[in-house]
């Protein structure tokens, strides 16, 4: 038995399709930083992903969400997407994968 | 913010030309003060330590501070620069206005030539206020860092206001009390007021990014900003007004207790930090952090009668000076150089790069061990020509001043290795 609808499947390929984008300053991808709080995908709405960034100054902002729109146009090109920046809850190192973690040098 | 950001990238070629005229000039520097090493021995002033000391505040701290306010303002306030058009007659103005005012300074040409010069700086600091203010009037974003950098931009405008008033005053002194004693207030009105308030606005809200320190107290960022100010206009008005210079010791203990906040503050950054290890440009700043400590012993040194002997006294006014914009400020600036110069520029060079093409990091555009090679030199070289300030000591003075001219070739290398960086000569699948 599948455990995974097709749609769970697609998102588990949207995860990983951004784990090619990555973060310039920090040269960890926005995965494991933990900034996409969500991926959700279905055939109307398309991809709506829901981010944040590491903090309202970064000046990196703009490129990670134009790589993040280039990445998922090139591996999903049926498919609409929609970038959702968000502040709340507000990002802290938290949010950071022990894989980020250990990139970081901690 | 990604509209702030689009805007800024569009500003980025003035930006980084004050960071190459800024680098150009800091070699200068190095370059005159090799050149007039007695001239550290005795009183302060005297025509070649006034073109320095103008050359340095201006054309290399100012200035590459300029070039960093304007890109990093928009992402502050969250709202594009007011006018690039400003900022481009700011610059015209203020590095011609530098380099007449040096070049008056250094053959002590009083007249016309150092008015002129003055007017220049007065005008261009004037519009760089309004074109600050205008840009962050536009924002909603009301925090402690605006309100450090707002308050430092009117501390630049006063300072050069002053500036301007001295200017004139030699030639025609109308002013009621002796030039000194407003030299002293335009010095210390500058150094505090423009430049470390300045300073502390600007890494409060880097170094924790950099860091990714997390939630942070800003509450010592606000004791900071109101101990600093009380100590400044404390100073000020009573120096004014009254002979306030004499009770220089309370103001001073005030701004050392707004220090002590900020430094709190940097310290609870550094503790709460996720990344471990710090870059070159992070090492550069907590060692100049570090060295805070050495202007402020002197000054105290200097305040408190403890030393007698006004020929120390007077050696240990220059080594304040040299300190505060050597030990402190330009070490500060060679490692954030470092953390700025190579994201505007990297930005400006890859943003139609981007997705899936592998492109280098921002890290990648300058030599990280010229970097260190620049540290060790620079602190080396800062280190020799502090001793022989306080030595009183011309050939140690003059073996310092030649190791900061090789920082400052080291630093231009790698400035201009990463503005001219070519994007197409590298390995893009």
């Amino acid at each position: 038995m599948d455990l995974y609808s097709e749609n769970d499947k697609q998102v588990i390929k949207i995860y990983n399709s951004l784990k090619q984008v990555i973060d310039p300053e920090l040269d960890v991808n926005i995965i494991d930083l933990g900034l996409v709080y969500s991926v959700k995908f279905n055939e109307e709405t398309g991809i709506v992903i829901t981010m944040t960034l590491s903090s309202k100054g970064c000046p990196m902002g703009d490129i990670i969400m134009k790589n993040m729109e280039d990445v998922l146009t090139e591996d999903f090109p049926e498919s609409k997407n929609t970038i959702d920046l968000v502040w709340e809850p507000k990002w802290t190192s938290d949010f950071i994968s022990p894989k980020g973690k250990k990139e970081l040098g901690r | 913010m990604l509209n702030a950001n689009k805007n800024t990238n569009s500003s980025s070629t003035i930006v980084i030309t004050h960071f190459l005229t800024s680098a150009i000039i800091f070699f200068l520097i190095t370059v005159l003060l090799s050149l007039s090493s007695q001239a550290f021995i005795g009183h302060y002033f005297q025509p070649k330590i006034l073109a320095i000391t103008h050359l340095t505040t201006l054309g290399w701290v100012t200035l590459i501070i300029f070039g960093a306010l304007y890109q990093l303002i928009p992402v502050i306030a969250g709202k594009e620069l007011y006018s690039v058009k400003f900022s481009l007659i700011t610059f015209i103005c203020f590095v011609t206005g530098t380099l007449l005012l040096a070049f008056s300074f250094w053959y002590f040409i009083v007249g016309f030539l150092l008015q002129l010069a003055a007017i220049l700086l007065f005008v261009g600091a004037s519009l760089f206020v309004i074109n600050i203010f205008l840009t962050i009037q536009k924002s909603m974003n009301d925090n402690i860092e605006t309100d450090f950098i707002l308050s430092a931009v009117y501390w630049l405008w006063l300072t050069v206001f002053i500036g301007m008033l001295l200017a004139f005053n030699l030639t025609h002194a109308f002013l009621p009390k002796d030039h000194l004693h407003y030299l002293k207030i335009h010095a210390h009105v500058g150094i505090l007021g423009w430049l470390l308030l300045l300073i502390i606005g600007v890494s409060s809200k880097l170094i924790p990014m950099f860091l990714l320190s997390g939630k942070l107290d800003t509450k010592k960022m606000s004791f900071a900003y109101y101990f600093l100010h009380a100590g400044l206009v404390g100073f000020l008005v009573d120096s004014f007004f009254f002979n306030g210079i004499s009770r220089v010791l309370i103001y001073l203990l005030l701004v050392i207790i707004g220090i002590a906040f900020y430094i709190a503050y940097l310290v609870q950054a550094y503790k709460k930090r996720v990344r471990k290890k710090l870059d070159i440009g992070l090492k550069h700043s907590f060692i100049s952090f570090i060295f805070i400590a050495i202007p402020l012993t002197l000054i105290v040194l200097l305040n408190s009668n403890i030393i007698q002997d006004p020929k120390l006294s007077l050696q240990i006014s220059i080594a304040f000076g040299f300190s505060v914009f050597f030990g402190f400020i330009t070490l500060l600036i060679l490692g954030q150089t470092f953390k700025t110069l190579p994201f505007i520029a990297w930005h400006k060079k890859y943003e139609k790069f981007s997705g899936k093409i592998k492109t280098p990091l921002p890290k990648d555009l300058y030599s990280e061990k010229l970097a260190y090679w620049q540290l060790i030199v620079f602190t080396i070289g800062y280190m020799t020509t502090i001793t022989g300030i306080l030595l009183s000591k011309v050939f140690i003075i003059q073996a310092g001043s030649c190791i900061l001219v090789c920082a400052a070739i080291i630093y231009n290398i790698n400035v201009f290795k990463v503005v001219l960086h070519k994007p197409q000569a590298l390995n893009i699948k």
